[in-house]
């Protein structure tokens, strides 16, 4: 499974969304998740990934595309080392 | 008033009130694990200061809400230091909604974090505190027994952290350790800006009868008292520092009136 499904699939699961609409260009808004969903998400994609997503960073992302964008550089960089 | 060769550990100890908790022992000698969760940059800022202090910090990332998390924090601790003198519990998260709108994932998040991480660090501090005679102090406001809209999560969190408090006052006494809470009303943090930005409490200069807010360092300095053997005797207690806030409450509503005519 790529990073891209994989993040869609936890995203999924937290916002009760079929995973088959969210696209690059979903919003967190437009699949309706609160606060505290962001926040679970991002948490279990850092778990998932062993990664850390600093809330200055996640604040940026403007859609699932940009989230996805931001895990596969940090995974690539993990990766290096 | 020495903290001298003691080690402490602050959850949420990188920023806010926590922050303040763990420089003030610092600078009364503790040095200082300083646990955070969404700002490792924040912690590594207050790792800094305290080392400026002339203490050592190690910094921690833990989700206080996940017990597995919990554990992995003090595994790490056990096989570093291999001990603990002191446990500041003052995390805390919560969702502001009306009763109402609470859903169980709001509730199990407010609660888990706020909580359940006291019993799940006190159970894992009290081990490595064996034989040392440690203290607990928890964070608390005084949401748990008075009720401001939205804040129901939170406060009901802050009356149960509260009255395992008293429990794990009563029964880590025969430990020789010392469990107490402090309680503030709104200090001035992160936490309240957000508060009064969205209007759910107003600025409260004028309802404090001390005459200004409560800070961080208001707080800080009870904590770090309880923390000491001067406090021995103290047990089980919520010490509230709100600078006369709550038992003023009859006489503010008549200085509201007046103000409004
Ligand atoms: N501010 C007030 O008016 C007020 C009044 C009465 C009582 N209190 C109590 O005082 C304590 C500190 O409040 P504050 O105003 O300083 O809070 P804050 O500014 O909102 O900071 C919250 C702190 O808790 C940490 N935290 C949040 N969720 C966590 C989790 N799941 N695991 C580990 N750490 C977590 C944060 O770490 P990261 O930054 O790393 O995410 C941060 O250090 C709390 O118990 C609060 O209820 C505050």
């Amino acid at each position: 499974m790529t990073v891209e499904d994989q993040i869609r699939e936890i995203v999924a699961r937290i916002t009760h969304v079929d995973k088959s609409i969210i696209t690059r260009e979903s919003t967190f808004k437009g699949m309706k998740a609160d606060s505290l969903d962001v926040v679970q998400a991002l948490v279990a994609v850092e778990e998932a990934f062993e990664i850390e997503i600093p809330d200055e960073e996640a604040q940026k992302f403007k859609n699932f595309g940009d989230f996805v964008s931001f895990v596969e550089k940090q995974v690539a960089q993990k990766e290096k080392v | 008033m020495s903290l001298e060769g003691k080690l402490a550990l602050v959850t949420g100890g990188g920023r806010g009130i926590g922050k303040a908790i763990a420089l003030k022992l610092a600078s009364h000698g503790a040095d200082v694990i300083v646990n955070f969760f969404r700002r490792r940059d924040a912690a590594q800022k207050t790792a800094n200061e305290i080392e400026a202090l002339g203490a050592k910090a190690e910094i921690i990332r833990a989700n206080v809400g996940d017990p597995a998390k919990i554990d992995e924090m003090f595994d790490m601790i056990g096989n570093k230091f291999g001990r603990l003198d002191i446990l500041i519990s003052n995390a805390a998260s919560g969702v502001g909604r009306p009763v109402m709108d609470l859903d169980i994932k709001a509730w199990e998040w407010t609660m888990n974090i706020n909580a359940r991480a006291l019993l799940l660090c006190a159970q894992r501090a009290a081990k490595l505190m064996d034989g040392r005679g440690g203290k607990v102090v928890s964070i608390s406001s005084l949401g748990s027994f008075l009720a401001w809209p939205t804040y129901a999560a939170v406060g009901v969190s802050k009356a149960a952290l509260e009255a395992l408090t008293r429990y794990l006052a009563i029964e880590l006494a025969p430990q020789g350790i010392c469990v107490n809470a402090v309680a503030a009303s709104a200090v001035e943090t992160e936490a309240l800006k957000f508060y009064v930005k969205e209007g759910l409490v107003k600025d409260s200069y004028h309802v404090t009868p001390a005459g200004r807010m409560v800070i961080p360092e208001d707080v800080a300095n009870v904590v770090a008292f309880l923390c000491s053997e001067e406090a021995f005797m103290i047990r089980g207690q919520t010490i509230i520092v709100d600078g006369g806030t709550s038992v003023g409450l009859l006489s503010l509503a008549g200085k509201e009136d007046n103000e409004h005519g």
